[in-house]
């Protein structure tokens, strides 16, 4: 289950790399992941049905099958495409399985609120943590073994369920009581929509900006953002403290909402300034993700299509995030390199250095630019090699730093708004946590 | 109570890193604007001729990009190279007549700021004036990308008469 919920996160920072790889635009790379949670977004709560209906046994057997083939696929995919389609299908698998798992977990761990608490932990766990697990598997292996661990770990999670499965078929036991079901808790989801909206950029943004702005590697990358998922852990103590779900929801708004606001206005490019909002972010995602799920979770039957319906809401929040956001910051990356490499430009012609090296200078920028069209360039092969004379050396060394600095700034401008249209987001999501008083766990 | 103070306590650690970050300049992080071609830059007392040719280029520059209507930044790395020169002149809708006007203007700005900053005799600057109104489009480039060359031969440049007026150079 921590394996479909952590999905999104993992494949976040594999992003980059499947960008270059399979020679995309941000936008088609983005459909990597809206395509995998639209699917879960509309199949969670049928899957939900369908797993009652079917036995959660087979159910959860069958969905983890389903995303072990498609993820095997996914591994192999060699087009942008391909890769699309079989995150689709790796979706409804996942549907599947996660909500069926939802129905099975109040037998293991003893009580349903039991189980919602752990359901809600695994989720919020797995959005942290993915990134990290991602950017390691990337660095250290390649984007497709992203995909391709899912396969192993899908199948061993698949036969402990397949005893279960087995006497659901053998005594035609399917649902011992199949209960009506209520209505979904709508101020919760709805909360849960928006905040998973702001969670999903703080992450897709974040990495993109270090992987793609600032050029670190996906293992760099993958470090500096397992700050969130250990600031989570510490929020998970602070949630203990407070048993009310509504001010935890709201306090961990609240802190997202900063941290992607502390993440719009950085004023440097260097990673210990991500620190801070990062522990924001990590810390309110633990506080809300787990106080919303119990919140909608909480008093209502049967599990599985309650999780359902937080499950749908989460990933269309992802969806609806991504969607929104992509286009904003795709124009302003854009927008951006363009003032960046303009600004970096006059550094160079208004230095005192020789007029020929400044021209071979401007020709290799404009060579860069050329061939890293629409990507924020890496612009340190433009001034090789350095002058053998020290102080001509000394010169370039300087305009490198410069114009570096000049792309350092336009990098990090050009997410700006979309962490600020995130943190409102997530400021929004505070007036269905306002109305959702009703409910108290 | 114990929710009331972690709501509280949200609010102001989101305060106080946003307000930190603020002060810090967070919200001014971004490339440097360039300046507008069409406005004048001041020269610096030029001491050499690498000096002045420097300054020439960055004029000439300026004043063909102000009649472009484009920056000076995306101009320079437009003539870097004749590759790079036809996707501009593509992207911008400029054929070769237009851009050698414009250069051409742009160089005689360029001897303009150069006699009026002294850095230029005027026995050099109108011959020069004269020539750089009706010079080729691939010669104006190389004066506006290689300035030091040119004005360091003038003599080949502005035929026989620069013999006698290469003295008046710094």
């Amino acid at each position: 289950m921590g394996v479909v919920l952590a999905d999104s996160s993992i494949v976040v920072l594999a992003l980059p790399d499947i960008y270059r790889e399979l020679d995309t635009s941000i936008s088609g790379v983005t459909w990597v992941l809206v395509s995998f949670n639209l699917v879960m977004a509309l199949a969670a709560v049928p899957a939900a049905l369908l797993a009652r209906r079917t036995g959660p046994g087979r159910a959860a057997a069958v969905g983890l099958a389903i995303f072990a083939g498609a993820g095997l696929a996914c591994g192999l995919a060699d087009e942008l495409t391909t890769l699309i389609a079989a995150r689709c299908v790796q979706a409804l698998g996942g549907a599947l399985a996660v909500t069926a798992a939802l129905e099975l977990l109040p037998a293991t761990v003893g009580s349903e609120r039991r189980a919602a608490t752990v359901w809600a932990a695994a989720g919020a766990t797995g959005a942290a943590l993915g990134p990290a697990v991602g950017g390691l598997l990337t660095e250290l292996v390649s984007w497709q073994s992203i995909f391709l661990i899912q396969v192993p770990i899908a199948l061993a999670a698949a036969v402990p369920i397949l005893s279960v499965a087995k006497h659901e078929m053998a005594t035609g036991v399917i649902e011992p009581e199949l209960r009506r079901t209520g209505r979904p808790h709508l101020w919760a989801n709805l909360a849960l929509a928006m905040i998973s909206a702001a969670i999903a950029a703080a992450l897709f943004l974040l990495v993109l900006l270090l992987i793609e702005g600032w050029r670190l590697s996906p293992i760099v990358a993958a470090l500096v953002v397992t700050v969130m998922p250990l600031a989570a852990v510490a929020g998970g103590k602070l949630a203990d403290l407070v048993p009310e779900a509504r001010p935890r929801a709201a306090a961990g708004a609240i802190l997202v909402s900063g941290g992607l606001a502390g993440l719009a206005f950085l004023p440097k490019a260097t990673i210990v300034l991500t620190l801070p909002p990062q522990i924001l972010v990590g810390v309110g995602l633990s506080l809300v993700l787990s106080a919303l799920t119990e919140t909608a979770l909480g008093g209502r039957a049967p599990q599985a299509i309650h999780g359902g319906w937080t499950i749908s809401a989460r990933h269309a929040g992802v969806v609806i995030g991504l969607l929104a956001l992509t286009p904003i910051f795709t124009a302003e990356i854009d927008q951006q390199r363009h003032d960046a490499i303009d600004a970096g430009t006059a550094v160079i012609l208004d230095s005192p250095i020789n007029p020929l090296l400044k021209l071979d200078l401007a020709e290799k920028v404009s060579d860069r630019l050329e061939e890293e069209r629409g990507k924020v360039p890496t612009i340190g092969p433009a001034f090789e090699p350095l002058p053998e004379d020290s102080a001509e050396r000394s010169e370039v060394e300087q305009l490198q730093s410069e114009l570096q600095d000049q792309l350092d700034r336009g990098a990090t401008h050009a997410f700006s708004t979309s962490f600020i249209l995130a943190a409102l987001l997530g400021l929004i999501a505070l007036f269905p946590i306002g109305l959702s008083r009703e409910v108290e766990l | 109570m114990r929710g009331r103070v972690l709501v509280l306590g949200s609010i102001v650690a989101s305060l106080l890193l946003v307000g930190a970050y603020l002060a810090a300049g967070g919200s001014s992080y971004e490339p440097e604007q360039v300046q507008n071609p069409c406005q004048p830059r001041p020269w610096s007392n030029p001491q050499s001729l690498s000096e002045i040719a420097n300054q020439f280029s960055v004029s000439a520059l300026d004043g063909a990009a102000c009649q472009l209507g484009v920056s000076r930044e995306t101009l320079a790395r437009a003539l870097a190279t004749p590759e790079a020169r036809e996707r501009f002149t593509k992207k911008y809708g400029i054929d070769d007549e237009k851009l050698a006007k414009a250069i051409r203007a742009g160089l005689v700005r360029a001897v303009d700021d150069a006699e009026e900053a002294g850095a230029l005799s005027p026995l050099i600057a109108v011959p020069l004036r004269e020539t750089v109104q009706q010079i080729p489009l691939d010669q104006a480039i190389e004066l506006v990308n290689d300035a030091e060359s040119v004005l360091g031969n003038v003599n080949s440049f502005l035929g026989p008469a620069g013999d006698i007026l290469e003295e008046f150079l710094p």
